[in-house]
């Protein structure tokens, strides 16, 4: 009896220096990455969603067991959607928290100044929804990854469908800074590519709030469609203006992917009826992944995916590398995430191209329904991708001046 | 013609709108220049508090007309408090002292705002949505809402000016104070009560600006610059001129914007100025010795 006591004791004791320890181990093997985005203003909805998608990997990857035996922890900064501070963040993020991989941030600007912190501390960097064509061209540096559709692919894609279904002449309208100046010039460069006719172009200031001044310039230049590459709340302004004044009926309108997300359509669903973007996702794509994604995010979120699903991409792809590397050293991951494949992406099957860290992504044109994204048209990533052109200028030659055709 | 309808027409509209809207803002902003003889820098963070007392209104009494009469009696209490316990004591003092008070007026609303509603953008919706059919073009029903409203209260102001005696003693103050004091008017609670209802003014077109501009603590100061050229370019404490500058203002940034992009209008609207100046130094209808 006496025997079976000390039996139990032993046991008792050894439990409660396992439970002691374990902590303590878990504790000791921590890898922290960062989130790095908009977390307030007009561009917040970006940077929340970036979080969600990005704290999904990582709760998915660590009941897996984490990444070599690391418990995944993140860290999330407001970049305020400036580049001043998304720098001293990405800074703070690097150094101090010691993240070794910086997903970030959501405006272009901001994204291309965090790239010369992340060249310089040797970061693997992962842009999930910054779209300025100079991130993977002039300002490429061999930590940077990306599984956004940059401006030259949306353009690619999006122009030709635009000159054979929509109409030729086209307006183009974008907010004044990184991202739609991008937009802007990657798109007039393809459409006057596919045959079609830029009638007029006006850029207004980033967090714009009244439209109507410019709305008398694109009535002068009598489109028959809008192109509009504007993000977050300004689209959100700009739309409920267009509309008030006629125009949402008067143009057919196409814009960029990230122009409004999933989640502010149903409030603006009138003004938005018809119209076109090309994107990597849609949570009404009835596409058998897309859709067991979008209700594994639902499940945890109540609410629809958007096209910050990228952001989960991210994780994944990282947390493939630092396996396959068998190392969490940023120039070993590198090496080991180019030309790397992944099946569990939020779309599918994602490889990343070698030459300049882009995933090919498979895409959608998609129109907008009753409030709702639905898939019109699909178009494959080779298709859309263009060369790489790494150390190139994208613009070269490039000139905001219309050409008026007879 | 058909240019005319849909491109010229619309444009004069927002460029209407805009000026009255703007002519509100100014009006409280000449007469209170000619009351301490200083510009007040804290007028454009009244007009921002207008717009956020709105949204405290409106998230009680949910209604956007309640609001718009209430806002304003709130500003208007602060501004009469502010007047009466910062401005009062520095009037026998070198305006550069209410300037510089002003100035630190402006910074505090400001950061007062950002502390207690944040510095997100916030919105207010229209009380009513739609748009008219006028003349082949189509018009928000909320900005002829505005134009109509803020037409109305400049015409109701030019009333109380000239027809009333209180108005009349406003005017008085605004031309001669010591010589109002010297006639047996009180003229520090005609002060009082001209800054509180300056600040009323400037609540009133925060709160009707703010369906179309939305609201943020820096709403003020994007503002108060052109409201400045508004009151420099109508002679320096001359309310008619106020108006007609408002308008001119409006109506020539408005016009502008078809022929350049309008982040460059202001470049134009502050030649304007420039060339008015230079032809005429005290402005449209500037009186002799403001600033001499």
């Amino acid at each position: 009896m006496r025997r079976v006591a000390w039996l139990v004791v032993l046991a008792a004791v050894a439990v409660a220096g396992g439970l002691a320890t374990a902590p303590a181990l878990s504790q000791s093997k921590v890898v922290k990455i960062g989130d790095l985005g908009s977390k307030v203003g007009v561009f917040e909805g970006y940077g929340k969603y970036q979080t969600m998608f990005m704290q999904m990997a990582v709760e998915e990857l660590n009941a897996r067991g984490g990444v070599l035996g690391h418990k995944i922890e993140m860290i999330s900064e407001d970049d305020e959607t400036k580049p001043a501070p998304a720098v001293r963040k990405a800074e703070k993020l690097i150094l101090q928290d010691d993240v070794k991989l910086l997903v970030g941030a959501v405006s272009s600007g901001a994204t291309m100044a965090v790239m010369d912190v992340t060249k310089k501390h040797k970061t693997i960097h992962w842009n999930a929804v910054s779209c300025a064509e100079f991130m993977r061209t002039t300002k490429f540096h061999k930590y940077y990854f990306s599984n956004q559709p940059d401006s030259r692919m949306q353009a690619n894609g999006l122009a030709k469908y635009i000159v054979d279904k929509m109409g030729k002449k086209v307006y183009i309208f974008y907010t004044d800074y990184a991202m739609g100046q991008s937009d802007g010039r990657q798109f007039k460069t393809a459409l006057e590519k596919v045959g079609g006719e830029v009638v007029g172009v006006a850029g207004a200031p980033l967090d714009t709030k009244d439209f109507s001044p410019w709305f008398g310039a694109i009535n002068q230049s009598n489109p028959d469609v809008l192109f509009l590459a504007f993000a977050g709340t300004d689209s959100l302004r700009l739309m409920t203006q267009l509309h008030s004044f006629g125009m949402t009926k008067k143009y057919k309108l196409a814009g960029i992917d990230c122009f409004l997300l999933q989640q502010d359509l149903p409030a603006i669903a009138e003004p938005m009826e018809g119209f076109v973007q090309l994107a990597h996702y849609s949570a009404f794509n009835p596409d058998k992944q897309m859709a067991a994604f979008n209700e594994r995010f639902k499940k945890k979120f109540g609410v629809d995916g958007n096209i910050m699903a990228g952001a989960y991409d991210a994780v994944l792809f990282w947390a493939a590398g630092v396996e396959k590397a068998k190392t969490f050293d940023s120039d070993k991951v590198e090496a080991a995430l180019e030309g790397m494949c992944l099946d569990s992406t939020h779309i599918g099957r994602q490889c990343i191209r070698k030459e300049d860290h882009q995933v090919v992504m498979d895409m959608h044109l998609y129109q907008v329904k009753g409030g709702k994204n639905l898939p019109i048209a699909r178009l494959e990533g080779k298709d859309t991708i263009g060369e790489p052109m790494v150390g190139k200028d994208p613009v070269e030659g490039f000139t905001w001046e219309i050409k008026k055709k007879n | 013609m058909d240019y005319v309808l849909t491109i010229l027409l619309p444009q004069l509209l927002h460029g209407l709108v805009f000026g009255a809207a703007l002519g509100l803002l100014a009006l409280g902003l000449t007469v209170i220049f000619g009351l301490l003889g200083v510009m007040n820098f804290a007028h454009g963070e009244l007009y921002m508090l207008g717009a956020y007392a709105g949204i405290a209104v409106i998230g009680v009494a949910h209604s956007f007309w309640v609001a718009l009469i209430v806002a304003p009696v709130l500003v208007g209490l602060v501004a009469a408090v502010t007047e009466m316990t910062t401005l009062r004591p520095l009037y026998r003092r070198e305006p550069l002292y209410g300037l510089i008070l002003t100035f630190g007026l402006a910074l505090v609303f400001r950061e007062g705002a950002r502390q207690i509603w944040g510095g997100d953008m916030r919105r207010i919706l229209p009380p009513f949505t739609g748009s008219t059919p006028l003349l082949g073009m189509t018009y928000p029903n909320y900005r002829l809402f505005l134009l109509a409203a803020a037409s109305v209260i400049l015409l109701a102001l030019w009333l109380f000016f000239t027809r009333t005696r209180a108005g009349i003693v406003v005017r008085a103050a605004v031309q001669d104070a010591e010589m109002l004091d010297g006639l047996g008017v009180d003229v520090r609670r005609v002060f009082t009560l001209t800054f509180a209802a300056s600040g009323a003014l400037a609540a009133l077109a925060g709160l009707l600006l703010a369906p179309v501009f939305t609201v943020y603590p820096q709403m003020g100061v994007e503002m108060i610059l052109l409201a400045f050229i508004v009151v420099i370019l109508g002679g320096m404490g001359s309310m008619g001129g106020s108006v007609v500058a408002a308008f001119v203002i409006g109506v020539a940034q408005s016009l502008f914007s078809l022929w350049m992009n309008p982040q460059r209008v202001a470049i134009a609207i502050f030649g304007i100025m420039i060339v008015v100046l230079i032809v005429r130094p005290r402005g449209f209808f500037g009186r002799e010795g403001v600033l001499e």
